[in-house]
């Protein structure tokens, strides 16, 4: 593989992932603000 | 040579890959799986379902008292917690007239004279003119200092009372604590439930936020002892605090359960004759020197026997 391949694929990777990371916190933190805190017990599980 | 290099490269995408796969699934299971909310858009947004306390709607949530004189003139705004809602929404079904109360479908009209704002805003709308009675439990230190701060002196008046219970989750095998463990787990010198009877499991003590009413019922309870921040609150089983109708009644959430305190169960009996340690009034909270009379007149209703009925039968201890 080219490096420039190599490197393309890399940052794709990252992109991706960080957007994921992200995404999904932005997420957590909107249902966390939301939620009840008998609720939130109950879904903690023991 | 190429070959070497090129299973380098790929290694390094799949070691990348890996990564970011492990660490999404742990954000999922340790933090979005507890927050995903089962109940209805409209308990999502407000805690409670606010469209089934609505007065005059025919809601069977509402026990108001029949036959009562209503109010005339300048209606007082009221408002108050949301776990207190049945209870004022009782109150304004029974005395208030009908066209003073104006809901849109999602929330109450600025003009309605029953409004709903959860705790921290009847403390603050009391306070700034825009409710003339609230029906809360004790007010926060913070809330009393901004009440001081605007030349206002809050007269409250019990109407009713409640126990302040502590929830842990239904599996949870440990049932019974005590207030000194409490105050421990709060302080932070309690941190595992191996330390109550339960299992090997860091214990992770939950908050709410600032000013919200059972906040404040922790406050007092721990009286001079800090309240430490718990910075497990991830890995551990969780522990937390509410008020026993809101769990029992309103939210009827069966995944969690109440704990005994000191070995008494927080029962209408327990509360009312005070053998349950950690009770929390009701209070009917107006700006002292108040001159509309029908402030006056609405707070006598809630003590009399009509409006303690309504207390009683909206699931909370009268104090009459």
């Amino acid at each position: 593989m080219k490096d420039k391949t190599f490197a393309i694929i890399l940052a794709a990777v990252m992109i991706i992932g960080i957007g994921t990371t992200a995404a999904l916190i932005i997420h957590g933190y909107n249902l966390w603000k939301e939620i009840s805190i008998v609720e939130m017990i109950a879904n903690w599980g023991y | 040579m190429d070959k070497k290099k090129l299973r380098k490269q790929l290694a390094v995408i799949a070691l990348l890959i890996v990564m970011f796969a492990g660490l999404d699934l742990a954000i999922y299971q340790l933090f979005i799986k507890r927050v995903i909310s089962h109940h209805s858009p409209g308990m999502q947004k407000m805690s409670v379902e606010v469209a089934n306390y609505v007065p005059f709607t025919g809601s069977e949530n509402i026990y108001p008292a029949d036959g009562v004189q209503r109010l005339e003139g300048d209606i007082p705004t009221i408002d108050g917690a949301a776990a207190l809602l049945p209870v004022y929404a009782g109150f304004v079904e029974s005395i208030y007239p009908e066209d003073s109360v104006i809901y849109n479908g999602e929330s109450y009209d600025h003009e309605s004279a029953m409004h709903y704002t959860n705790t921290r805003g009847a403390y603050k709308d009391i306070v700034d003119g825009n409710a003339d009675i609230i029906i809360c439990a004790q007010p926060s230190d913070e809330q009393l200092a901004y009440a001081a701060e605007n030349g206002v002196e809050l007269e409250m008046v019990q109407i009713g009372s409640d126990a302040f219970v502590f929830i842990v989750n239904a599996n949870n095998p440990v049932d019974d604590i005590t207030v000194d463990q409490i105050r421990g787990i709060y302080s932070g010198q309690i941190t595992n439930w191996s330390e109550l009877g339960g299992n090997s499991m860091p214990i992770a003590a939950m908050h709410r936020n600032e000013g919200s009413g059972s906040q404040t019922a922790l406050e007092k309870l721990m009286g001079d002892m800090p309240i430490v921040p718990d910075y497990t609150t991830l890995v551990g089983s969780p522990i937390g605090f509410s008020f026993r109708y809101y769990v029992t009644g309103m939210l009827a959430e069966g995944g969690v359960k109440i704990l005994k305190i000191n070995g008494i169960e927080p029962t209408a009996e327990t509360i009312a004759d005070g053998s349950y340690p950690v009770s929390g009034g009701i209070y009917a909270v107006y700006r002292k020197g108040e001159t509309n009379e029908n402030v006056y007149k609405a707070v006598d209703f809630m003590l009399s026997p009509e409006g303690q009925k309504i207390v009683e039968d909206s699931g909370y201890i009268p104090v009459n």
